[in-house]
């Protein structure tokens, strides 16, 4: 009896109020299908394949010369860079005058297992980016790819170097060896010619499968209990449904394509090594000679530090800035911090170069 | 009349079954290799949930070092949550990240492949069996099409250029 009445009473108080919240949240909580993740209105303005560019209206009366054109990755879809008014990349960058271009990767099929580097670097990213020096008759565009998407437009500067005025590299996944990460040790170890054989594209569940071990008590426990004590608070749930829907919407990669991103950059390091060959051509990091911007989470748990600095100094470039900043992967692109530390260097860098 | 009462599997010579009854041993082998297989399938499998389990088993007697006492309030609750929380995604990272797991998970996922391989050439034997492409004739004809809109891709380029020079002319 003398244990039972140390008990808070908080704690139960605290208890029924949680159960009471998971009861009330499918009232409180908007359905996925009613979420909509595109925030900044923009136009497509060309198709090719499955892949899309779009063209963000601008929010200032003039804008600067020289377009942006941003490479997202291949997991997940571009919706994070513009996720929330609040918290969007393209919105703050529209609203310090640049001119922003998006590319949808799209949605591969089997019937795409083919699509190669070569497929991605030299024909969709290429294409689209004659597409933007066309519409905004400028020379050379800046460039910023992001995550797995900044391997792909890093090759393509190193083979387009006459159409790339200024680079922007955020979290770039570049030197595979180094990468400290739980993916890169999955990866390392991954039969991957049998993969891409049997099941062709590399499937989304795996994808869900390498998210799910990473940080798994904090992501898988403490983020939904978390959600369920703030179920009232509107701002909260609506942001935190945004992310959760956009983490659930990965496609799948290109089978060809995985086969020689896991075996050239994760089992062999050859890019970094510039050993790497897109389309019969190599890729040669030295190539890089415009001005680059790098830009590098110290919390990344997807992408190690390690993994992206090595393109910093491996670039002929002799304007070069790199930048760290107390984050993560996601946090560097659609957070506070974006908005008040990321993107206002970013502006100032890129003002500076357009 | 006898010969077709002797013979009676010419009654379905081109039917399905007919097909599908020659091909049955291939199925059969299949089926064989796919038991084979299993065995090391569930080898690494096992190995698989051993060590979760005993990391599992790690992190909470470093837990219970931590954090002896039985919470009583909210606070203690919640700074044992985030005890809890951090000691288990610390070893769980730990071991997501050794050697021992990588190569096993590496290892787990190959014999699941391989059971596909063997679950889809039992496929194509029943697709060819109703006369329809195999999966090895499907990639074929997308690996026609990918070579094709390269080359096209290439050529449409290659004229573009021509186009413009004639023009710069």
């Amino acid at each position: 009896m003398q244990n039972e009445s140390k008990i808070d009473p908080k704690i139960i108080e605290e208890m029924l109020k949680f159960s009471k919240n998971v009861i009330e949240a499918p009232k409180l909580v908007s359905a996925p299908d009613e979420i909509s993740l595109e925030v900044t209105s923009h136009d497509v303005v060309q198709e090719m394949d499955k892949t899309r560019l779009l063209h963000y209206e601008p929010l200032t009366d003039k804008q600067h010369k020289t377009p942006l054109l941003i490479s997202y990755a291949l997991i997940n879809r571009f919706h994070i860079l513009d996720i929330h008014p609040e918290k969007s990349w393209v919105r703050n960058l529209l609203q310090q005058g640049f001119d922003v271009y998006m590319l949808d990767w799209g949605t591969p099929t089997s019937m795409d297992k083919y699509l190669d580097f070569d497929d991605y670097v030299n024909g969709y990213l290429d294409t689209y980016v004659e597409h933007v020096k066309n519409e905004s008759s400028t020379e050379k565009i800046s460039l910023q790819g992001y995550c797995t998407g900044a391997t792909i437009a890093t090759a393509y500067t190193t083979l387009h170097p006459e159409s790339v005025k200024n680079y922007i590299a955020t979290a770039p996944v570049i030197d595979g060896w180094r990468d400290t990460t739980v993916i890169s040790n999955l990866a390392k170890h991954m039969d991957v010619d049998k993969m891409v054989d049997v099941v062709g594209n590399m499937p989304p569940e795996f994808m869900y499968y390498c998210f799910s071990v990473l940080k798994p008590f904090e992501q898988g426990i403490e983020k939904y209990v978390n959600f369920f004590k703030n179920i009232e608070n509107k701002k909260f749930v609506d942001s935190f449904l945004r992310v959760e829907k956009w983490l659930g919407d990965t496609p799948p990669i290109p089978g060809e394509l995985f086969k020689q991103w896991i075996k050239d950059i994760y089992q062999d390091n050859l890019l970094i090594q510039n050993k790497m060959y897109v389309g019969g051509q190599l890729i040669d990091l030295k190539k890089i000679d415009m001005p680059m911007f790098t830009q590098v989470a110290v919390g990344d748990h997807l992408v190690s530090p390690e993994c992206s600095m090595p393109l910093h100094y491996a670039v002929g470039s002799e304007d070069k800035t790199l930048r760290m900043y107390p984050t993560g992967h996601v946090g560097m692109i659609a957070s506070s911090i974006s908005q008040k530390k990321v993107l206002p260097e970013l502006g100032k860098w890129l003002l500076e170069r357009s | 009349m006898h010969l077709m009462s002797s013979k009676p599997q010419a009654l379905n010579s081109i039917g399905p079954m007919r097909a599908f009854a020659s091909n049955s041993k291939k199925v059969s082998t299949e089926l064989i290799e796919i038991n084979e297989l299993l065995m090391g399938f569930n080898q690494y499998y096992s190995e698989y949930y051993k060590q979760l389990s005993d990391t599992w088993a790690v992190a909470q007697k470093k837990v219970n070092q931590k954090a002896p006492e039985v919470p009583q309030d909210v606070e203690q609750i919640d700074s044992f949550k985030r005890i809890w929380i951090d000691i288990f995604d610390n070893d769980f990272t730990e071991l997501f990240d050794s050697q021992k797991f990588g190569e096993n998970y590496g290892n787990l996922v190959s014999k699941e492949l391989e059971l596909t391989k063997h679950w889809n050439n039992i496929t194509n034997v029943i697709l060819q069996s109703v006369n329809l492409p195999s999966k090895e004739e499907i990639d074929e004809v997308y690996k026609e099409i990918h070579s094709l809109k390269k080359r096209v891709g290439k050529l449409e380029l290659e004229l573009k250029k021509r186009e413009i020079k004639k023009n710069a002319k």
